[in-house]
């Protein structure tokens, strides 16, 4: 695109002239430039110079007076030029005010002026404006004055425009008025000009076609100068049209030159035309004109020495059209939709992109350089037509060349001959490079299509660009292209092609000299899966023909090589790679490589795990897909343990091999046979014994083939082999690498070696049961039987049996200081050695389930104990495991390790289940109204009278198999709590501590009584202290050495209550029989209200009883009511007392008497009590069996 | 006149691959194949820039060459036909028609049992069948 001229890439911009006042020229002509449509200005300074600008016009004139001998052509090469520089649409002439308002010498001097201009711009139709540049006040100019200046210039009053320099407020605006003026005015003029031009064609008297065409131009032309788009447009395709027709036609020209011509003329109007299509948007339409006008002159080949000509013109309009497409896919983002079915041919996407235009424009401009190159070879020039050549220019018309010839001060134009013409066009075409040219084009295709992630069609650009690299000898750029698209052909499976690529490949490193690569490229072809001939004969490339036969070629070329059978080397095509004596060359085959196809390791354990020391068997198989049998001299297998490497020797080869790192001595095996045959595998069983522990993998194998090529191909298992990409696709039958069966499919390259057994014993002495709440210590014994032990590490894990974790975070416990339910308190050390002695180096680490310890050194026999702090928050039961960890050497260097593992279940049980028990004062009943409710209502919390004596019993039974000691049990409140109630004998120590043997009760009574009238009453929290018993050492063990276990349990909230009525009963203690005693019912009414109570005695068998069995009777607010019976006891013995029932009215409740309370013993006769008896001293507490 | 019909696998790999031109290079072919699987994808994965074609075995017209012109057709199972020819003037029905009836042949030579779905064709009846309609491309359309 950059080839065509300024005027013709550009859209035509409006030229204006300015005459005179050259101060203010460069003000205007910024303003014009920047005004929309934009104007070009042509500024003269003064009037006379008009003349230098209008009297070029006669020279160039179409009709020139004297006859050219140049036959006239279609376009004139400088008209278009000419009417954007050179020709004004309008001439502005610019006059100070004080000309007008001066001397009359000064008007008569723009009178004249006027004149001249006037003159010079008559007969070609210039439009005419004056600017009056006033400097100070507009007022100064008299309106007569300006209409003698308008009549002198013979203008409309609006196309005299007052300019104001100094008015910088107005200025802008006169500017903008004087711009938007002179657009009319340009418009007007080539409107005119147009139709002018329009009118002759349309009189269709025109004598020659060509003329058409060029009126065509013009008039299109002169649309664009106007922004008339669609006007130009038409006219533009009018005259593509027309020169359509003229081709075959015309005869004016030498046949060469004429379609040159034609040609030129096309590609001009085809340019304009795409570029007004793809400006407005119309994509689909630029497309499908383009290619409407590649179809229509592509066939025009013409002469067969002008051939190249032609090809080169094919190429530039791909190229232009896919530089447009670029350009206006750049602003317009996404062109339309594709029509596909618009018409019978439907456009595909394939035309959008820029891309492809680029590529064709290659593979054209390829197709001109080959004949070329054959115009070249045939054309003997000789000196006479050289000299022709050398003065050939172009000529005035667009598309024709001249000769020019100096005859003194003339110059003439000569017409060419044919002959001439294409030794001019041969000669200037070896002038370029077009190989450099194609590479530019395919890259700009490459990268076009690379961008928009079409990977095939840039890597066929990339291939052709690579060739043309090649050719060039850019060995670096081609090698970098070919090895990208080599990795896509791979992948995809394309052999020919990779082949191919590979091919460029090879040859490429050959000339850079680079062995390796050679190497690896010839081998890689020599693997490829190619067993047919593909059918590709012509064009093969440097490789040759892809069959089997080329394959087995480059196999042996490259063994050639790589065996340095110097004296054998006919291949002059290596001559120049050369492996020196002594040098190596390993390639490297991973499991991505492509040379996986030349060489293909797989390793397999035949066991899975083996003895320290014990043998394994491993099972070497190695694939080769080349096409030949290759001998392998050596194979060294290699493990992540080097001293378990071993050497394979070929036992037909005298030579031994040379061991790789040469440093140490591995074992050598030799193997009967070593060659590798095409796509078989070569299996080789071996055993291997190591000492280590751990892991023991095979890294890798590798192959030694001859004094310098050596294959390290890294080891695969068997059982995740990767099938190889290239030859699965192909049809070629899978084999396995082991005949084993079940090694094929869980073969491991690797395999485990066990640690040696540990000889060190690992003791858990744990006594029976944990109980909830106290340290429970867990001995650890090590005693060593054989193994020294250093560097050891005592592992301990808690883990909940039942699976799941030891603590639940949703548990809120009072007395865990954290959530865990089996807690791992500490690690104490031997007898006698205490925490702070342990060294600093040693670790120690405990965590809630996990502690980690370091164990001294121990030596052969000696043992080594701690013990295990481990306590309980919940009943639970736990696995411990506790392992070691040791080396069984003092050595740094042998890290090996040897671990012991025990473990050990650990109930955990609660030792002390605690209750409790609300009691009354004994034969007195409040009437607590909540106590009725309770049996539709859920809430069962006790209840409490107020200000009433309550008897709280807390037992604590031993649930465990063993004998505990308690402390003491007291009620502790929280220190932040209210004291709501007042609980007696709450904290006092047993004298000595008590013997509670299993399943045995221990039990204390507190009396509680509150005043505060609260509904809830928190009571506390029952601390009980005990231990185990200790047995036999229970006698020795002082209570200070000894830890005491708290269990605490919160007693709940009880609720408090006024009862409204208290029911006591008062009898004597005991009875004699015939004794009359009196029974007391002492109703008592604690509310204000009087209270009815309704009251039955019913009669005892053991009694006789005086009173009313029934009544109801009132009681008084805040009295008593006392009924009272006599009664005389019939039987001995504990006798119940006559049932006693009442039912309060009120609260329509009714009472019943327990029945322990509600019995009496009778004596049979008066006993006789010690005085003593009756003692202060209270009895505390109670210990019932 | 055909001068190359290819089937292209799942991976874009060639399962069968056979030009009928004396004259001009396979190879090149070959290449023409290999980059008309970009057009396939680019429908295959833009169908709405294709509206109408979309759900249709026959794939049309994937690009035009200089000299060629090449068109696709998509299986059920995503195995890919293309057709290289030289007649730049072709009637879609005589491709449509063509392609139906290499697609049979297809189906016919995969359905032997001793092929290995994924790997190359190397029937022998495939080919010679795959000959005859190369052959009789566009003298029948009713086929």
């Amino acid at each position: 695109m950059e080839e065509y001229p300024e005027e013709l890439r550009t859209p035509p911009v409006t030229l204006a002239s300015l005459v005179g006042c050259p101060e203010l020229h460069s003000l205007i002509s910024t303003h014009f430039m920047s005004a929309q449509p934009p104007i070009n200005t042509l500024a003269l300074p003064d009037v006379s110079k008009i003349i230098y600008l209008f009297n070029n016009k006669t020279d160039s004139d179409p009709t020139p007076t004297a006859p050219s001998p140049l036959v006239p052509g279609i376009f004139k090469r400088d008209w278009l030029l000419k009417h954007r520089t050179k020709l004004p649409a309008i001439l502005a002439a610019l006059f100070p005010s004080h000309h007008l308002t001066g001397d009359p010498a000064q008007w008569q001097q723009l009178c004249s002026d006027l004149d001249s201009i006037k003159a010079v711009i008559r007969g070609r139709n210039i439009k005419f404006a004056v600017v009056v540049v006033v400097n100070d006040n507009v007022d100064e100019i008299s309106e007569d004055r300006m209409i003698a200046l308008r009549k002198r210039a013979e203008v409309d009053a609006k196309y005299v425009i007052v300019l104001n320099p100094n008015d910088a407020a107005n200025l802008k605006l006169s500017l903008h008025r004087m711009a938007s003026t002179f657009s009319e005015l340009a418009v007007a003029y080539y409107r005119e000009e147009g139709r002018r031009v329009k009118q002759r064609i349309e009189k269709k008297n025109v004598n020659s076609v060509e003329l058409i065409v060029r009126y065509c131009f013009k008039v299109a032309v002169y649309a664009e100068f106007r922004s008339d788009w669609p006007e130009a447009l038409k006219f533009y395709e009018e005259a593509y049209h027309t020169l359509r027709e003229i081709v075959g036609v015309t005869t004016r020209l030498p046949a060469v030159q004429r379609l040159v011509e034609i040609k030129t003329i096309a590609e001009q109007l085809h340019f304009k035309i795409s570029t007004l299509l793809l400006h407005s948007g119309k994509v689909t339409e630029a497309v499908a004109w383009f290619r409407q006008h590649k179809n229509a002159y592509k066939r025009l080949v013409g002469a067969p020495e002008g051939t190249f000509l032609h090809w080169e013109w094919m190429s530039r309009q791909f190229l232009v059209f896919g530089e447009l497409l670029e350009t206006s896919s750049k602003t317009t983002q996404g062109f339309a939709p594709i029509i596909l079915s618009t018409s019978s041919k439907p456009l595909c996407e394939w035309e959008y992109y820029p891309a492809y235009y680029y590529q064709l424009a290659a593979h054209y401009l390829s197709e001109k350089r080959s004949v070329l190159e054959l115009a070249i070879s045939m054309s003997e020039t000789n000196n006479e037509i050289d000299s022709v050549v050398d003065s050939v220019v172009p000529s005035v018309y667009v598309g024709q060349f001249a000769r020019l010839l100096e005859q003194g001060d003339n110059v003439d134009m000569l017409p060419l001959t044919d002959e001439e013409y294409i030794c001019y066009a041969v000669s200037e075409g070896k002038r370029f490079r077009d190989s450099l040219e194609i590479i530019a084009l395919l890259k700009k295709a490459y990268e076009s299509y690379s961008s928009i992630k079409i990977m095939r069609m840039s890597s066929f650009c990339g291939f052709q660009m690579a060739k043309e690299y090649f050719a060039e000898g850019d060995i670096g750029n081609a090698k970098q292209i070919l090895d990208t698209i080599a990795s896509l052909y791979r992948k995809e499976g394309w052999v020919t092609l990779l082949w191919d690529v590979l091919g460029y490949l090879r040859e490429c490193s050959r000339k850079v000299g680079a062995i390796k690569d050679f190497v690896e490229y010839s081998l890689e072809m020599a693997a490829l899966p190619i067993s047919s001939d593909t059918g590709v004969r012509r064009d093969i490339g440097l490789a040759g023909p892809a069959n089997l036969l080329q394959r087995e070629i480059v196999h042996n070329e490259v063994f050639e090589l790589v065996n340095g059978d110097s004296g054998l080397a006919t291949n002059e095509r290596i001559n120049n790679l050369k492996i020196t004596e002594g040098e190596s060359l390993q390639l490297e085959v991973d499991l991505v490589s492509p040379l996986r196809l030349v060489m293909l390791a797989s390793v397999s354990f035949h066991e899975q795990t083996v003895k320290p020391g014990a043998s394994t068997l491993i099972t070497i198989s190695l694939l080769s897909r080349l096409p030949l049998t290759v001998d392998i001299d050596g194979l060294e297998i290699q493990f992540n343990q080097s001293n378990c490497n071993f050497l394979i020797t070929n036992g037909q080869k005298s030579q031994l091999v040379e061991v790789s790192d040469g440093i140490q001595q591995h074992r050598t095996e030799i193997a009967p046979s070593l060659s590798l045959q095409s796509n078989k595998w070569l299996r080789l069983t071996y055993d291997v014994q190591t000492d280590k522990s751990g892991k023991l993998e095979c890294l890798s194998v590798i192959a030694k083939i001859g004094s310098h090529l050596s294959i390290c191909c890294r080891a695969e298992s068997p059982a995740s082999l990767d099938s190889l990409p290239l030859w699965t696709l192909g049809d070629f039958v899978q084999t396995v690498p082991i005949k084993d069966p079940i090694l094929v499919l869980s073969g491991q390259k690797s395999t485990q070696v066990e640690e040696p057994d540990p000889l060190v014993d690992l003791h858990l002495g744990a006594s029976g049961p944990a109980l909830v709440g106290e340290v429970f210590l867990v001995p650890v014994t090590l005693v060593s039987k054989g193994h020294d032990v250093y560097s050891g590490e005592l592992k301990i894990n808690l883990v909940d049996v039942k699976g799941g974790g030891l603590f639940s975070p949703r548990d809120n416990e009072p007395h865990a200081m954290d959530s865990h339910h089996v807690q791992l308190l500490g690690i104490s050390g031997p007898e006698g050695e205490d925490d702070s002695q342990l060294d600093s180096d040693k670790i120690k680490k405990i965590q809630q389930s996990f502690g980690l310890i370091s164990v001294p050194i121990i030596k052969n026999g000696d043992s080594w104990s701690c013990k295990l702090e481990i306590k309980w928050h919940r009943p639970k039961p736990i696995m411990l495991y506790v392992s070691l960890g040791y080396s069984p050497y003092s050595d740094e260097l042998n890290t090996q390790t040897v671990h012991v593992h025990k473990n050990l279940q650990i109930e955990g049980h609660n030792a002390i289940v605690l209750y409790h028990q609300y009691l009354m004062p004994f034969r007195q009943d409040p009437l607590l109204l909540s106590k009725n409710k309770k049996a539709s209502e859920s809430d069962h919390s006790e209840s409490l009278p107020l200000n009433q004596k309550n008897v709280l019993v807390v037992s604590a039974k031993n649930c465990t198999e063993l004998p505990l000691r308690l402390k003491s049990m007291s009620i502790e409140v929280e220190d932040n709590a209210e004291r709501t109630c007042s609980i007696q004998h709450g904290s006092e120590e047993l004298a000595n501590p008590a013997l509670l043997v299993p399943g045995e009760e221990f039990k204390k009574v507190f009396s509680v009584s509150s005043n505060k009238n609260k509904s809830k009453l928190s009571l506390g929290t029952v601390c009980l202290r005990w231990r185990r018993d200790l047995g036999v050492e229970e006698q020795c063990a002082t209570t200070s050495t000894l830890s005491w276990v708290v269990t605490k349990q919160k007693l709940p909230n009880v609720n408090l209550e006024l009862p409204p009525l208290i029911v006591s009963f008062e009898c004597p203690p005991y009875a004699v029989v015939g004794d009359p005693f009196t029974y007391y019912i002492r109703i008592s009414n604690q509310t204000q209200l009087l209270q009815e109570i309704k009251y039955s005695l019913g009669d005892a068998q053991s009694f006789v009883l005086s009173g009313y069995h029934n009544d109801t009777i009132y009681v008084l607010p805040k009295s008593e009511h006392i009924l009272s019976y006599k009664l005389v006891p019939l039987v001995s013995g504990m006798q119940q007392l006559p049932k006693f029932s009442m039912t309060s009215v009120r609260y329509s409740a009714a009472y019943q008497p327990s029945n322990s309370s509600n019995s009496v013993f009778i004596f049979p006769s008066k006993p006789h009590f010690k005085a003593t008896v009756s003692t202060n001293s209270r009895v505390e507490s109670v210990v019932n069996l | 006149m055909i001068v190359c019909v290819a089937v292209v696998g799942h991976q874009n790999n060639p399962l069968f691959i056979q030009s009928f031109t004396e004259a001009d290079d396979a190879l090149k072919l070959h290449h023409i194949v290999h980059c008309s699987l970009d057009v396939v994808d680019e429908r295959v994965n833009n169908p709405k820039k294709s509206g109408p074609m979309l759900n249709e075995t026959f794939l049309g017209l994937l690009y035009p060459i200089e000299n060629y012109k090449v068109y696709g057709y998509l299986t059920n199972t995503k195995v890919k036909f293309i057709l290289v020819t030289t007649d730049l003037d072709v009637k879609d029905a005589d491709v449509r028609n063509f392609f139906r009836r290499f697609h049979a042949a297809y189906v016919d030579a995969v359905s032997n049992p001793f092929h290995v779905p994924g790997k190359k064709i190397t029937s022998r009846t495939f080919a010679e069948r795959v000959s005859t309609i190369v052959k009789s491309f566009g003298f029948s359309s009713a086929g």
